[in-house]
């Protein structure tokens, strides 16, 4: 039976000269078939892990595996596609002569350009020298040059970088169709809406910690109890005390609370026996963007 | 391998850097022997002025008049040529994008040596033919029998400037690689070959009445202009015995070659691409 993990790491770690801890024991799986997101804030070590999975780098200490392969070995890589930290081409070749020299690289038949040029949209301007492209061509161009090779595994880092709202809406769309099968999508991004709208599972990555690993859905799973009630400062002394202080807190003047929603009933009338006059009172679910701030320790507005 | 060669021979086919610099060969080469054949015509009668001879011009010698075109002009365009190839890698970017395909390190490297050595046998061909061409025309104004060196000769002028090209071009490549920055490393390549080795050798043919100038001969301009200047004839006058063979010469540089793309390989092979 094949394996069901394409990307392993374990205790991946990046140390640069400096002293620097980039990439600090990560454990990361990402299973075939689904799309991944890896999240974190800017500098939090997503494309340093990247750029060990492809073999760009060398890990200080810890190993990957990577479509079977140890990272940047070419049976690995003749398995993966990738667009790291933006496209990298010839500026005076045509959009259509760099993915024929990428072709001859990866000894794939140049047929496969006109097809992936076509899949990307950009034939019409395929002919034009790659330095005069607009920033979402230029990632289109980059997207191009990764699914080549049909590979198994697409890896894409930030792949709506400096794209306008449109671009990104539109590259959002060709992620999904590229993703779609059995291909295994690993995209790294700061936007949680954009995880949130692709992604099958996420890995939270924060100061170079893989901070949490699970589906969206199980992510976002953490039920709760949104209270607004009046006097709020009595309200939220009593559901402490039932609660605890952990699963208490205070948001734009209403009370968030972390406990099974069935407790709703229970809750509405230990606050109207004492007294405490219930305005709102309903079960919440929480956005990727409050747990990313939650798992990254970053305050949310900052 | 094969695949390697194909990409980078396809991506510097057209290259304006490898396009600009056959026209700048070209013109230089076009250039000397245009003064050249101007001064013989018309000798300076200032003292201290040598006389060339209008004979140094003629197709017999264009082997040993092209040597003045390639050293150290040509030299010098091939360290800009190395220095771009390997640094632009990096500015633009495409080195991680040439690395995630498939072949190996060592395989891109040797693949994009291949073709820039081949570059440089490129831009020989096009020292020697419009220099032939030429004499040919200075011959034919002057009304001169048109007679040509040797096979043997000529090709081993051409052995020798390729030789100049490729380990110039070679210390262009290498600082491309070690610095990662293309303007950096050309600009480091042209005042190191120019200027640093200039005043080092002088240095150290002061110290104790030349005591040390072998370590002096072991420099790679000393051994170019050697080797060049092995190809001169009697026509072009008198001349001082060069303390460098010819021989020696060729394998100090061919020495030159091997370590500087070896030392970039063992860079390009161990160093993380950020």
């Amino acid at each position: 039976m094949e394996n069901t993990t394409i990307v392993e790491t374990h205790s991946l770690t990046k140390r640069y000269g400096s002293g620097v801890l980039a990439v600090n024991s990560v454990d990361m799986s990402v299973r075939r078939g689904e799309v991944y997101g890896f999240l974190g804030p800017n500098g939090a070590g997503k494309t340093t892990t990247l750029r060990m999975l492809v073999g760009l780098i060398r890990p200080t200490s810890g190993t990957a595996t990577v479509a079977g392969h140890a990272p940047g070995s070419p049976a690995g890589l003749a398995r993966i596609g990738s667009l790291i930290e933006g496209p990298g081409f010839y500026p005076y070749l045509s959009g259509r002569e760099n993915l024929k020299v990428v072709a001859d690289l990866a000894s794939v038949n140049r047929k496969r350009v006109d097809e992936v040029l076509d899949l990307v949209d950009m034939t019409s301007r395929a002919g034009r020298k790659f330095g005069t492209y607009s920033t979402g061509m230029k990632m289109r161009l980059g997207v191009a040059a990764a699914i080549l090779k049909d590979p198994e595994l697409l890896i894409l880092d930030e792949p709506t970088n400096g794209l306008d709202p449109q671009g990104m809406a539109e590259m959002r769309k060709l992620i999904r169709e590229i993703g779609q099968g059995d291909r295994t999508v690993l995209l790294s991004s700061h936007l949680l809406g954009e995880v949130e709208q692709i992604c099958d599972r996420v890995g939270v990555i924060s100061n170079g910690r893989l901070v949490k690993q699970s589906t969206v859905q199980d992510l976002l799973g953490e039920e709760g109890v949104l209270v607004r009630a009046q006097p709020a400062d009595a309200a939220e002394e009593m559901l402490t005390r039932m609660f605890g202080r952990e699963a208490v807190s205070r948001r734009d003047g209403a009370i968030h609370l972390k406990t099974d929603p069935g407790k709703s009933l229970e809750i509405n009338r230990q606050l109207t026996s004492a007294g405490i006059g219930v305005s709102e009172l309903r079960p919440f679910e929480r956005s990727l963007e409050e747990v990313f701030f939650q798992l990254t320790g970053e305050k949310q507005g900052s | 391998m094969i695949a390697t060669i194909k990409a980078e021979w396809r991506k510097n086919r057209f290259r304006p850097a490898f396009l600009v610099s056959s026209g700048l060969i070209a013109g230089i080469t076009v250039l000397i022997y245009g003064v050249s054949w101007y001064q013989a015509l018309h000798p300076s009668t200032r003292e201290g002025r040598g006389v060339l001879s209008i004979l140094t011009l003629y197709p017999d010698q264009f082997v040993n008049n092209v040597m003045g075109a390639g050293f150290p002009l040509g030299a010098a365009i091939a360290i800009v040529l190395g220095a771009l190839i390997a640094g632009s890698e990096y500015s633009w970017g495409t080195m991680k994008t040439t690395l995630t395909q498939g072949p190996g390190r060592l395989t891109t490297w040797f693949g994009r040596v291949v073709v820039f050595e081949a570059w440089m046998g490129i831009l020989t061909a096009i020292l020697f033919v419009v220099g032939a061409a030429s004499s040919v025309v200075v011959a034919s104004f002057q009304g001169h029998a048109i007679g040509w060196p040797t096979f043997v000769d000529i090709a081993k002028g051409f052995g020798a400037i390729w030789l100049v090209f490729a380990v110039n071009g070679a210390i262009g490549l290498a600082l491309g690689v070690l610095i990662r920055h293309s303007a950096a490393a050309l600009g480091v390549g042209l005042i190191y070959v120019l200027a640093v080795e200039v005043l080092l050798v002088r240095f150290i043919d002061s110290v104790s009445n030349g005591a040390y100038m072998w370590i002096g001969n072991l420099f790679v301009n000393q051994n170019t202009t050697a080797l060049t200047q092995s190809f001169r004839s009697a026509v072009f006058g008198p001349s001082v015995a060069p303390s460098i063979t010819a021989e020696r010469a060729v394998l100090v540089l061919f020495a030159y070659l091997a370590g500087l793309l070896i030392v970039a390989a063992a860079l390009l092979r161990q160093r993380d691409v950020t």
